[in-house]
């Protein structure tokens, strides 16, 4: 009973959790300025690890994925990614047509994916600063 | 006519005309600053202003003291609490604007320390002073109102210092280049020392304590200007001078970097 209670809560906790899709395309880009264009610095593979990582102990569909990822990817694009890189490293795993869920190596990647964006934050925050110093 | 009255009077002017020399090349140099910077370095430039023009009637005043006319002394050393009361102004207003980047709000909350200034002032002019005591070093006065000694403490002093040194560690525990962490961190230090030692200065009844003061003062407004103006064998020393690839090309034109790209075999 309390573990449903508290599965449900975090479900409902999950679903508040947007993506800020423009705040994601800013740090890729910032990791890209600094070089490393895969990983934290590919905005595909950080959209889909957040929607993985959101519904974490839940299928995430496909379309779902797409909901963010459309405006910059083609489907084909995310499909091969899913497949090449979440799939072979074991980050998601495919559990029916269209619908994945990701592994403990996906949180382990999520968790990172959370500390890039802290890291972007505190960078700029320090650059701000920086550049307000005459 | 006292030596050590003379030097205290020198060391004064010092101060004054660095100052005033620093807030000078400040705003000569404004255009060159970004328009981010700018509120910040407005500050800085009322600051150094502020700090100018408490030490050019302390220099008279020491003068007044060495030649025995008590009377312009005093004048002096009220007139000199005018410019002293408010220099943690702009002081908050350039910490609390590099931190929170809010124009609006660092000036209303800078403007609270108008307020204080003005209480400092009322109760010290209000209650008056004791004094001068002329020793070989120099003139000192007593404050005679524990209130304006306290709003002095508490609102100009602590306060104002708390907010450097936490603007100084929120620098120094970031990993940021060497050249970055000098041009940033050394024009607080500065301050801080210019700001402190006033305060020690305007507050103490010791009369060689007042003069090493006003030597730090005159240290610290020299740090300040080697902080933005570092001279170019410093920069060497510290290994922060900025370099421009242009005077790195080799004379005949040909790059290094073409010779090894073309051994990579691909």
């Amino acid at each position: 009973m309390m573990g449903q209670t508290l599965m449900m809560m975090k479900r409902l906790i999950s679903m508040y959790e947007d993506i800020d899709v423009m705040l994601e395309q800013q740090v890729a880009e910032f990791y890209q300025s600094l070089g490393i264009h895969q990983g934290p610095g590919d905005i595909q593979y950080r959209l889909i690890l957040k929607v993985l990582g959101k519904n974490e102990g839940r299928i995430t569909e496909f379309s779902e994925i797409r909901e963010y990822t459309d405006r910059l990817a083609d489907k084909g694009s995310i499909g091969s990614k899913m497949k090449t890189i979440f799939q072979l490293e074991g980050l998601a795993e495919k559990v029916k047509r269209g619908g994945y869920i990701i592994t403990d190596k996906g949180i382990t990647a999520s968790n990172f994916l959370k500390d890039t964006t802290a890291f972007y934050k505190k960078n700029k925050r320090m650059g701000e600063i920086i550049e307000r110093m005459p | 006519m006292s030596a050590g009255i003379l030097l205290n009077a020198t060391i004064c002017f010092a101060i004054t005309i660095s100052s005033f020399a620093f807030a000078w090349v400040l705003a000569r140099d404004g255009s060159e600053h970004n328009d981010k910077s700018k509120p910040a370095l407005w500050s800085l430039i009322v600051l150094w202003v502020l700090v100018g023009l408490t030490y050019l009637p302390t220099t008279v005043r020491m003068i007044a003291a060495s030649i025995g006319n008590q009377q312009l002394d005093l004048l002096m050393y009220y007139i000199a609490a005018v410019p002293f009361s408010f220099v943690s102004v702009p002081l908050v207003f350039f910490i609390l604007y590099v931190i929170i980047g809010d124009q609006r709000i660092s000036g209303y909350i800078s403007a609270l320390f108008v307020l204080f200034g003005a209480a400092y002032l009322a109760f010290f002019y209000s209650s008056g002073v004791i004094g001068p005591t002329i020793t070989p070093l120099t003139s000192l006065f007593t404050i005679n109102s524990d209130i304006a000694i306290n709003i002095y403490l508490i609102g100009l002093f602590v306060i104002p210092t708390a907010m450097i040194i936490g603007l100084l560690f929120l620098i120094l525990l970031q990993r940021m280049p060497k050249r970055l962490r000098y041009r940033t961190a050394l024009p607080l230090v500065a301050i801080s020392f210019v700001f402190d030692f006033m305060l020690t200065d305007m507050i103490t009844l010791e009369d060689t304590m007042q003069l090493a003061a006003r030597i730090f003062v005159l240290i610290g407004t020299v740090q300040a200007f080697l902080a933005y103006f570092p001279p170019m064998n410093l920069q060497e020393k510290l290994g922060i001078q900025k370099y421009e690839s242009s005077l790195y090309e080799k004379d005949d034109g040909t790059d290094f970097d073409d010779d090894e790209e073309a051994d990579i075999n691909v």
